[in-house]
């Protein structure tokens, strides 16, 4: 994986004013908008949005645009506070992301939809139907990939300006904070899981949490070698497997307050052995935001977390 | 496989005992080898033999030892327990049904406990019942429902109708099951992990609470084999020998649910165990089932410890369920032995 | 078990049945319309219908709602009249194309193409599922042939054949856990949620031709019901017609799983219903079969789209609970009878 902080370091220093201008000579008509499943004619300032996935909540709150409907899997907590904050509280619910309601979401009359590739391809003729789709990839590839398709999002909605001023803005406030930590940080091997009552699902190097976390200084416990595969990012693990790994420091997602099998473990030896738990560098985050929001906004909240973290190291 | 009405199971087997011994040598070699492979696999690379030792060394012991003592030594006993109850529990069906397709995954009683589970775990006023209790019960009442299909209210039970209507009583525990497949991702993911048996953080307790129920199961097990022999020989010899074949039928259907609601509680429904180990057993040792009850015993062992150990050596990130490489070994025998059967049925 | 074979209801009752089935499929239709997560009123519904001017919803009810009824009633009246002609033919009251490892195979060749040749179109996927449901159905048969046809013995061959297929499905969904997998588990379930008039079209030829063929088919198979013997002396090529209907029910099984999932229960239980409403004779029994799996399916949509907006509960789940417990009490209720 590329070193995370130089792509940034070059994005702030692209001529923001220069790009403006250039895209200026195009706008006020509809548009086609490239994307991962075609080209779309998106009408030039769309107000009635609906998003599919997480991160594309955050991509229109970092320009402060409220969508009308949401696929939140019915649970409304889901929407991170940091991004209800900008986009207020007024929109609808739409159903799994997994399967969204289509009558719903026509019964919204969006101008705009914005789907996910790997869930929604199968229906995005259907959705075309309802109103100019746009599709990009929200689930895979890590934090560089996540900024590029906000980039792209910008692009699509017209406002690419705002969004590059957005961004540069985020790589400042990111750098802040990758700043604050890096001597607490430095060489410690850390990593990021997902635990509940069933099982651990570490992440790997590769994945967003993984970068975010190299980003910040950390050594990835675990090898950097393995495909981008679904099942090579998040690797279901036991508690031998984790043992073998021995990270330095462990942070675990959970969601609610319900039973993890990390509390089962509590009992074993081997678990108490471990590296990250014998030196108390065990901390919980949720996994809402950790592993299920990616985003800009997120990220900084995530970050926030990895501060606090690293407070207690040294 | 056998033909539907087991035809040859009250011939006396031909089987000379120094040939019979030599058989059960081999089976256990197999078993032992499987054992072997279980308990040198897993995450670590540093564990052997030589951390068995680390079992009586208390707090004392390294992080290899304690891995040998709480991780692998537990889930290979726990695998074994599985194998046990399963197979025996198949075993009890296969006799007391006369129907050599009978089978906890068959009948529909793992569909039936895996529902129990699931209203265990959604329901709140069922929380406090625990999940053995909740697996039985509802794997009891599965069985009752496919008897009650088969003919058991007329008092004679139709073989064919046996399995259609445990088919049919499984679609419905599934139905239920299935709807989390549409929930979201993590829900998803659970429900099929757990649908395909998974033992890989099994400890101690779990283990132990298999071997528990396999203890006396197995001697209950045993008190009937004279009976089980004597239904094989149809309900009207039997009752021409002074005993009702549907208590047999009932003490016979309990147990096996009992065992079959406790692996499954523990380790989420494995099919094919109950289906092939007794059908292996019978091939080996004929049809006497004191006989079979010890080899059934090592057999059912055998295949969900060989399960173990391969679903740790498969080349990929995760481990394999144990009960995804119990249906790959299982599956194409039952199909093969169908295929085999058909053949030659009627040349 | 003996229906097939009791004696015909003498009169009316078999036409009259039909009629009000057929009646029965578009009012439930049409009714759906109006239901799901956004309730209609009668004046949208028919201004969207007619393409009048005032309040219209026309993507829920002419994109959506409309080819979903459709769809649901034809794939739900095939999979019925599969199970017809399989029951008719294997002398078998019980089975059904799940039972004969049809559903199973259309699954596990559906969940192989998704997972591994993404790039295929949706709109092609009843191809792989036909293919993998003729396998099945092929195996099934062979392995039938070797011997003596024995209904009994298809019955074995088949449920061997669909547990082996059963287990590669799971093994392919515990390889495939990430977002690429969500489409194929909701299809598994049984599911019509995003169908439209592209998934109508690509099946409605296929499923519309085959049904017609089993329909002619029909006749002949009363005289079969006789048993193989009256049948060869009414000058009935067995071999043929056999196969020529089970090569039909296979291919109508396998192309309405493909586009619908898995629909549990309906292939085995509209015959009975059918049986009962008018008799064993085929020719009134199979299009009674028919029409009362596509009453039952388009129920089953319509109502898994209203009962908890935003989710949507699979209709595969809904037949399969109304299905299996129908079947349970049908079998118990005919044990006592006997």
């Amino acid at each position: 994986m590329s070193p995370p902080l130089e792509p940034q370091a070059d994005f702030m220093k692209f001529p923001t004013v220069f790009l403006a201008l250039a895209l200026a000579a195009g706008a006020a008509q509809a548009r086609d908008v490239t994307h991962e499943l075609g080209t779309t004619d998106v009408p030039d300032s769309p107000e009635r949005i609906v998003v599919l996935e997480f991160s594309f909540i955050d991509a229109l709150a970092a320009l402060n645009l409220a969508p009308v409907g949401i696929a939140d899997d019915d649970q409304r907590d889901r929407v991170q506070p940091v991004w209800s904050e900008r986009i207020g509280d007024d929109w609808t619910s739409v159903g799994t992301r997994k399967t969204p309601n289509l009558e719903i979401i026509a019964s919204l009359q969006p101008d705009l939809i914005i789907a996910d590739k790997s869930r929604h391809a199968a229906v995005y003729e259907t959705l075309g139907q309802i109103a100019p789709t746009v599709v990009y990839d929200s689930l895979t590839g890590d934090y560089e990939d996540m900024l590029a398709v906000a980039d792209e999002i910008g692009t699509a909605l017209g406002r690419a300006e705002e969004m590059d001023a957005f961004q540069a803005g985020h790589g400042a406030r990111m750098d802040a904070l990758r700043a604050d930590v890096s001597e607490q940080t430095q060489g410690d091997d850390a990593q990021f899981g997902v635990i509940n009552a069933n099982g651990l699902w570490l992440h790997s190097p590769k994945s967003y949490v993984g970068s975010l976390l190299a980003s910040f200084g950390f050594a990835p416990a675990m090898p950097l070698t393995g495909s981008d595969s679904y099942g090579e990012l998040y690797q279901k693990t036991t508690l031998e497997q984790l043992s073998a790994l021995d990270p330095g420091l462990l942070i675990l997602g959970k969601s609610g307050d319900g039973r993890t099998l990390d509390q089962d473990w509590n009992a074993d030896s081997l678990w108490q052995q471990i590296d990250a738990v014998e030196r108390g560098r065990l901390f919980n985050v949720s996994s809402d935001l950790w592993s299920r929001a990616r985003g800009m906004l997120t990220a900084e909240e995530i970050a926030a977390d990895i501060r606090d973290i690293a407070a207690t190291l040294k | 496989m056998t033909d539907l009405t087991f035809s040859r199971t009250g011939r006396p087997s031909r089987i000379r005992l120094s040939r019979g011994g030599m058989r059960g040598a081999v089976l256990t070699c197999v078993l032992a080898a499987g054992a072997l492979a279980s308990l040198l696999t897993g995450g670590r690379d540093d564990v052997g033999l030589a951390q068995l030792a680390g079992l009586f060394a208390g707090e004392a012991a390294s992080p290899a030892e304690q891995t040998m003592r709480d991780i692998r030594l537990p889930r290979t006993l726990a695998a074994a327990g599985l194998g046990i109850n399963l197979g025996v529990a198949g075993l009890l069906l296969q006799a007391v049904t006369r129907n050599p397709l009978a089978s906890p995954a068959i009948l529909g009683i793992n569909q039936g406990a895996a529902l129990g589970i699931v209203l265990g775990l959604t329901v709140p006023a069922l929380a406090v019942v625990p999940g053995w209790l909740l697996a039985s019960v509802f794997g009891l009442a599965a069985a009752c429902l496919t008897f009650a299909i088969a003919g058991l209210v007329s008092g004679r039970i139709d073989s064919m109708r046996l399995i259609l209507g445990g088919v049919a009583v499984g679609a419905i525990g599934f139905s239920a099951v299935r709807l989390g497949y549409t929930l979201e991702d993590d829900i998803a993911r659970e429900v099929v992990r757990w649908t395909v048996g998974d033992i890989a953080d099994l400890r101690i307790d779990a283990a132990l609470r298999l071997l528990a129920f396999a203890v006396p199961g197995l001697g209950l097990a045993y008190l009937m084999a004279h009976r089980l022999n004597l239904m094989a020989m149809g309900h009207a010899a039997s009752h021409g020998l002074g005993f009702d074949p549907r208590a047999t039928l009932v003490q016979g259907t309990v147990l096996a649910a009992l065992l079959t609601g406790v692996s499954i509680s523990v380790a989420g429904p494995i099919a094919f165990v109950g289906l092939v180990a007794p059908h292996i057993a019978r091939w080996l040792c004929g049809a006497d089932h004191r006989r079979l009850l010890p080899v059934v015993v090592l057999i059912g062992a055998t295949l969900t410890i060989w399960a173990d150990a391969l679903s740790k050596l498969l080349p990929q990130a995760e481990e394999a369920p144990v009960g995804i490489v119990v249906a790959m070994l299982g599956a194409p025998w039952l199909l093969v032995s169908v295929l085999r059967r058909s053949g030659t049925a009627h040349v | 078990m003996s229906d097939a074979r009791r004696p015909e209801f003498p009169g009316l009752r078999g036409p009259v049945t039909l009629a009000l089935l057929g009646a029965l499929l578009p009012v439930l239709m049409f009714a759906g319309l109006f239901a799901g997560a956004i309730p209609l009123e009668i004046e949208t519904v028919v201004n969207s219908l007619l393409g009048r001017d005032g309040p219209r919803q026309d993507f829920i009810v002419l994109q959506s709602r409309l080819p979903r009824a459709l769809l649901a009633a034809l794939a739900g009246g095939a999979l019925a009249l599969s199970g017809a002609l399989i029951q008719a033919l294997m002398r078998n009251p019980l089975a059904s194309p799940k039972i004969v490892g049809i559903n199973s195979g259309a699954a596990f060749a559906v969940l192989v193409t998704a997972f591994y040749i993404p790039a295929l179109p949706h709109s092609l996927l009843p191809v792989p599922a036909a293919l993998g449901g003729l396998m099945a159905g092929a195996l099934v048969w062979w392995c039938a042939q070797r011997g003596d046809i024995d209904p009994r013995q298809l019955t074995l061959v088949g449920l061997a054949v669909g547990l082996t297929l059963d287990a590669g499905v799971d093994a392919l969904l515990v390889a495939n856990t990430g977002p690429e997998s969500s489409a194929p588990l909701i299809w598994l379930t049984g599911s019509l949620w995003g169908r439209g008039w592209t998934h109508l079209a690509s099946v409605a030829p296929v499923l519309l031709t085959l049904a017609a063929a089993a329909l002619i088919l029909a006749f002949r198979l009363d005289l079969q019901a006789l048993g193989p013997r009256r049948a060869a002396g009414l000058g009935v090529r067995i071999g043929l017609e056999r196969t020529l209907a089970l090569l039909a029910a296979v291919i109508l099984a396998s192309v309405a799983v493909s586009v619908v999932g898995v629909l549990g229960f309906v292939g085995l239980m509209a015959p009975h219903v059918a049986t009962r409403l008018v008799g064993g004779r085929h020719r009134i029994m199979l299009p009674t079969a028919a029409l009362f799996g596509a009453v039952l399916t388009v129920g089953a949509d319509t109502l898994g789209r209203a009962i908890r907006p935003p989710l949507e509960i699979s209709a595969g789940i809904l037949t399969a609970l109304m299905g299996a417990a129908f079947f349970i009490w049908l079998l118990i209720a005919e044990d006592r009878r006997i």
